[in-house]
């Protein structure tokens, strides 16, 4: 009884119900689980924004909120980049507070008090649910199997590569990107399968959000093109392709052209080149393809080739012309690094200096993408042997951002969805011929197959099938061995990698209980609450979004940077002498300057560790001042003890994390337990700089900028006046001698 | 959404602000020529000023007879202008008969002829004439101790001086009167010595505690004054909240008291010489040194009291905690600012918790009244005492409440809050979690008031029938229906370009 009301469950239209119901139940689950497993750092810590862009992103929201829509697009900023201002509703992608500002507005219209902060933090989450959903669709459009898409979805909701980037209260850019730029791509997809300009309306609207939102956009504004380009080599050119690459060009282009900060670019920048060729020459080849139904097949030969070289050499020459004459931009410098991963580093530093654009070490692959990695070349073969446009498609995708991601770290997250989808692939090829009970019956094949008996007998299919139990147990059971492994996998790497705010800091307590060190809130809490509301802060530019976020004090300089100059100023106002740095600091209006120490915590990620970033930055605009040599010992060291070099120990860097440090311990026995070294005895000297505010556990040292003395000396004579020392005379300074020019 | 079930409920919209007890203070106006006429006679006045705590704490008990021929119930009590903003609390009874509440009392606006304003005070009976009562007069001032020297040394003791007349000042002729002030600590380095006011030594000092007088000052003039300034050692923070909000909503389908208070504190003691030292610090905390910067306040919640949380503008602070009561004992929180707040140095919060309803809501029996009984104010119990500025109370009762009266609970003793007509009290609606009307909101403000109104409590009663607490139900499915309502409908549109 029980298997007959099964039958009507599974079987004919109610059946097609039941597993439609299945499937979206289990699609909802993914969603769940993939918004839930990027909880961690919520429930560990507390929802609050990440890192560093976060908090731009998030002020800027607030801004938004409060201001509403125009005032936001038309943002001038001048807490940011004192003196200067940064025009910030025309440098950002406004697509992220965009969503987060709409979607607090309806929950404000339901009157649902949720704190935007709330909405902020949970973005990145619920975004992931719904890029887990449009995975789905992708894959789907890539097989006929049902397993492929739902496999698709669960990779994509937990597999670390992605989580990276979208774990709660990581409120950046690519928090949504990654949803839209998915999503485009199977509209894309579905566009050229069904040449509809509906679909390819849809692929530009998306498109276009994808550009308001994620400077990445360029990925799909080359990847598209390129995709057509490559179905137009291989013969497979048809009207359903001109019809959606069109309309998703003349659509999408438009669209990308509302954003301030895109502008002109897709006609001017060389990035967005390869779409606008593809464009004209998707015109040529339709035009060809509607000669050639009028013309006889000899004199059409000769006009493509006189019409390919013609077009050819025309278009090459413009380009060339257009691109000297500088009206095309040339190619930027973060282009030139995906290319040539040392050119950054040599003439770009401030490129070089961020951790997420060193090039990615092997281990990365399978520590974010797990079993994935080596299912991914399985899925790319699969396309290669069915190869219809879409799988096309996810090939060039493939060979294309797996360069990628071994250049840049961060672009590991456009990795992602295409290993997701290849693996799926190739995961239910394998289950779809594993996992089912019946045997294939050969007879029932061979005769189905001797019905075509027109065709040729090679070009039939070869009756293939997994007869025995044992090995359809053995595949399984290891394929779900591994499935069970990368979820174990996921989970672990999410939560001890990354679901950590940066913010808050966490240790353990001898007892095992959770310690926490809030120094950073600590230190900008007493930045907001106790120093004038236009006080400028100086500090190295990694922090100044925070500041700008959680302080709200301007900033000379902060993660956006846009002004090298500007930023090789701080740099070399902090790895200068006082009597340098002095004049800089009094320039540009500081009120206090911010350090980050974590010599005695043992925090590696301090500004003397970066420091060498500052120097080199500095000495890009300040070639003849500022020597990188300098700071390192005779042996080539780099060291903060007692031999570190005279430049070193007189740099205000290296004295304001140092100052006063060595009476916390008993006396000469001073240690930095980031380096690992054993200080000076003395302490550095600081004369126009005082303590101002030390955190906790001395992670955030702000020092207050002196004011001019009141009567007139320097602070090197004030303050030794201070301490009770003797002036020193003024010795006439004796200098080489020189001959005697009469 | 919204608009539809509106106007689909505003049918059953009761109104608000029918029958209710709420007042806004009125300021007596004076001629300008005013003078207090002299119609009483202080024979016996004792004046208890209390520095303990960060602000003054002043009681006086005064014999008062009426000298006039009719019997006279308006008693004029004058502060100086610039004092008298920062009275708080003030409260005057009958010490004789101190459980019978306090007596009625106006404020005066500025009167031009004198630098004085004054408090008047309404006995319930005339006083006859040639008859005596004894009056307690008990307020609180704030703001009135000042720092010396107002820059200090991290680790220095911190002093405050408080300047005040040797003869209290009064609208009436006072026959002996005598000041006695407490200090916190023997530690006085500094008092002024009146020379020829009385015979002896003048202050006596016993203890921490100084007299001025008992001084015979029957043939002065009303309003003499001999200014005399103390300076004490006060080595802790002189914890000053200028704005506290207090939220207290009331849930009737969550059986939930919600409360969230936002301080902005800062310390108005000696602001420091150099900047701070965290070196300094870090040595004088392991050695627990008394400081003058708040390290660590201690806040009491009722027992029960769960789900806190001590947050500021950036998030969570991570250094509290929360020590639960076992049901019948107190819960503590303990709460420890992200750094030391030192003199000069703000500190803003926010706290809140969760309470089981029951245990302050109390429905009258066969009737849809209700009434609530939460403390007007609870914050932190700190020894040194914490003075508020402005404090804004809001109790946010159930959508369509209404009939809405409160009262503020009186004891034998000062409840801390000053008298009805110095609340300024307004009904206002307040919208959230769906509301199509709003919730009914009490907003009690209150100036100048010190952690004496700690245990004060607030009685609010208020009306609320099933159909206000079916609202919010009936205006969610009203909602779904019409959301079902229109994707059924825009479904059913036909946007083909084909032609079926």
């Amino acid at each position: 009884m029980a298997e007959s009301s099964l039958d009507v469950l599974l079987k004919g239209s109610s059946g097609r119900n039941t597993r439609g119901l299945l499937r979206i139940i289990i699609l909802l689950t993914i969603a769940a689980a993939a918004v839930s497993s990027r909880l961690f750092s919520v429930i560990r810590f507390e929802s609050i924004i990440h890192e560093f862009d976060p908090w731009f992103n998030f002020r800027a929201t607030k801004y938004l909120v409060q201001n509403g829509f125009y005032s936001f697009w038309d943002w001038f900023d001048d807490r940011t980049w004192h003196p200067l201002g940064r025009v910030t509703g025309g440098t950002l992608y406004p697509g992220l507070m965009v969503t987060s500002g709409i979607i607090y507005h309806i929950l404000r219209f339901l009157t649902i008090p949720v704190d935007i902060r709330n909405i902020c933090v949970l973005l990145a989450p619920g975004f992931s649910g719904l890029t887990a959903l449009a995975m789905y669709f992708l894959t789907c459009e890539m097989s006929s199997s049902p397993s492929a898409g739902l496999l698709a979805a669960a990779f994509m909701g937990i597999t670390p590569g992605y989580i990276s980037r979208s774990v709660a209260g990581s409120y950046d850019n690519e928090a949504i990107a990654i949803f839209l730029l998915v999503f485009t791509f199977f509209l894309w997809i579905k566009a050229v399968k069904n040449g509809s300009i509906m679909w390819g309306a849809l692929t530009a609207l998306f498109y276009g959000y994808m550009v308001s939102a994620w400077g990445g956009y360029v990925f799909i504004t080359n990847l598209i093109p390129l995709h057509v380009f490559v179905l137009i080599c291989m013969g497979r050119y048809s009207t359903r392709l001109y019809i959606s690459y069109t309309t998703w060009y003349a659509l999408g282009t438009l669209g990308s052209m509302q954003i301030p900060f895109v502008g002109f670019l897709p006609i001017r920048n060389s990035d967005h080149m390869s779409a606008l060729g593809i464009f004209g020459l998707i015109q040529l080849v339709a035009f060809a393809e509607f000669v050639r139904g009028y013309l006889p097949g000899k004199q059409f030969q000769k006009l493509l080739t006189s019409m390919v070289f013609l077009v050819f050499g025309l278009g090459f020459a413009g380009l060339i012309l257009l691109s000297v004459s500088g009206v095309i931009a040339p190619w930027s410098g973060r282009f030139y690094s995906l290319w040539d991963t040392g050119y950054a580093k040599i003439h770009i530093p401030i490129i070089a200096s961020v951790s997420e654009h060193q090039p990615t070490a092997w281990p990365a692959f399978f520590f974010d993408l797990n079993f994935l990695i080596w299912l991914f070349p399985a899925g790319v073969f699969i396309c290669f042997q069915k190869l219809k446009d879409e799988h096309v498609f996810v090939i060039i995708y493939a060979v294309l951002s797996s360069y990628f991601a071994g250049v840049m770290v961060r672009l590991m997250l456009t990795l992602t969805p295409i290993v997701c989808v290849a693996a799926a692939l190739a995961l239910s090829a394998i289950l779809d011929n594993f996992l089912v009970l019946s045997k294939p019956d050969p007879e029932a094949v061979a005769k189905a197959s001797s019905d075509d008996s027109k065709s040729f007998r090679s070009s039939r299919n070869a009756v293939v099938g997994i007869y025995s139990y044992f090995s359809k147990t053995v595949v399984t059971c290891s394929m779900s061995l591994y499935l069970l492994l990368f979820v174990a996998h996921c989970t672990w790497v999410t939560s001890n990698a990354y679901s950590s705010p940066s913010v808050v800091l966490a240790s353990k307590m001898p007892d095992g209980s959770q310690f926490i060190i809030d120094d950073y809130r600590e230190a900008y809490y007493w930045l907001r609450q106790n120093t004038p509301d236009n006080a400028k802060i100086m500090s190295w530019w990694d922090y100044g979004y925070q500041i700008g976020g959680m302080a709200d004090r301007p900033t000379l300089v902060d993660n956006n940077t846009w002004n090298n100059t500007h930023i090789a100023t701080v740099g070399k106002a902090m790895s200068s002498r006082e009597e340098v740095s002095y004049p800089i600091l009094r320039q540009h209006d500081v009120d206090y300057v911010l350090v980050v120490f974590g010599g005695l915590l043992g925090y590696s990620g301090d500004d003397l560790n970066k420091f060498l970033w500052m120097v080199r930055i500095a000495e890009g605009i300040w070639p003849d001042e500022v020597n990188e040599r300098d700071y390192f010992t005779s042996r080539g060291e780099y060291r903060v003890d007692e031999e570190a070099t005279p430049t070193m120990k007189n740099s205000l860097m290296y004295k304001m994390s140092y100052y006063n440090y060595n009476s916390l311990f008993p006396a000469g026995q001073a240690v930095d337990r980031v380096r690992g070294v054993k200080l000076p005895a003395e302490s550095p000297q600081l004369n126009t700089l005082e303590e101002a505010f030390t955190s906790e556990n001395w992670i955030i040292r702000i020092y207050k900028v002196k004011d001019l003395d009141n009567l007139g000396r320097d602070h090197n004579n004030a303050v030794a006046f201070d301490k009770g020392l003797k002036r020193k005379r003024a010795t006439k300074k004796k200098g080489p001698r020189v001959l005697r020019t009469e | 959404m919204r608009f539809f079930t509106a106007s689909v409920l505003g049918l059953f919209v009761p109104s608000l602000a029918a029958a209710s007890n709420l007042s806004t203070p009125t300021q007596l106006t004076l001629p300008s020529d005013f003078k207090p006429p002299q119609v009483f006679k202080n024979t016996n006045l004792v004046r208890n000023t209390n520095l303990e705590k960060s602000y003054v704490r002043e009681t006086i008990n005064v014999v008062v007879e009426n000298v006039d021929k009719q019997p006279q119930s308006d008693y004029y009590i004058p502060f100086p202008s610039d004092v008298f903003d920062r009275v708080g609390g003030f409260e005057v009874r009958d010490k004789k008969a101190t459980d019978k509440g306090r007596f009625e009392v106006d404020a005066t606006e500025v009167v031009s002829s004198s630098s004085n304003q004054y408090f008047v005070v309404h006995f319930p009976e005339p006083l006859a004439p040639k008859s005596q009562i004894t009056l307690g007069i008990s307020y609180s001032i704030l703001n009135s101790l000042a720092p010396r020297p107002a820059v200090i040394q991290q680790a220095d003791k911190q002093y405050l001086t408080y300047s005040f007349s040797a003869y209290v000042p009064s609208a009436y002729q006072t026959v002996t009167q005598k000041t006695k002030v407490k200090f916190p600590s023997t530690n006085v380095p500094d008092y002024t010595e009146t020379s020829d006011l009385k015979s002896g030594a003048d202050p006596e000092r016993k203890g921490a505690t100084y007299t001025y007088g008992p001084y015979e000052t029957a043939k002065l003039a009303p309003g003499t004054e001999y200014p005399v300034t103390v300076r004490y050692e006060f080595t802790n923070p002189v914890i000053t909240a200028h704005l506290l909000e207090r939220d207290v909503e009331v849930s009737h389908w969550g059986g939930n008291l919600a409360t969230e208070e936002r301080y902005w504190l800062r310390n108005n003691g000696s602001e420091l010489a150099n900047q701070f030292s965290r070196v300094e610090w870090t040595f004088s905390a392991y050695q627990k040194a008394p400081t003058s910067a708040v390290r660590e306040i201690t806040y009491p919640l009722q027992p029960g009291s769960v789900d806190p949380y001590f947050t500021d503008d950036i998030g969570n602070v991570s250094t509290s905690k929360y020590r639960p009561g076992n049901g019948k004992t107190a819960a503590h929180l303990e709460l420890k600012p992200r750094y030391p707040i030192f003199g000069g140095w703000n500190y803003s919060f926010k706290v809140g918790w969760n309470n089981d309803l029951g245990r302050f809501l109390h429905q009258i029996k066969g009737a849809d009244s209700y009434v609530l009984k939460v403390p007007f104010l609870q914050g932190p119990k700190v020894a040194e005492g914490i003075q508020y500025e402005r404090v804004v109370v809001r109790v946010v009762l159930p959508e369509g409440a209404h009939n809405v009266r409160y009262q503020t609970v009186e004891g034998a003793n000062s409840n801390g809050l000053p008298g009805a007509n110095h609340i300024r009290a307004s009904l206002s609606s307040f919208k959230t979690y769906m509301d199509t009307l709003g919730r009914t909101t009490l907003t009690l403000e209150v100036d100048s008031l010190t952690d004496e109104a700690r245990d004060a409590q607030l009685v609010v009663t208020y009306d609320h029938t099933l159909m206000d607490a079916l609202r919010k139900p009936l205006t969610i499915f009203a909602g779904l229906v019409s959301v079902f309502f229109a994707a059924w409908a825009i479904g059913n549109i036909d946007i083909s370009i084909k032609k079926r």
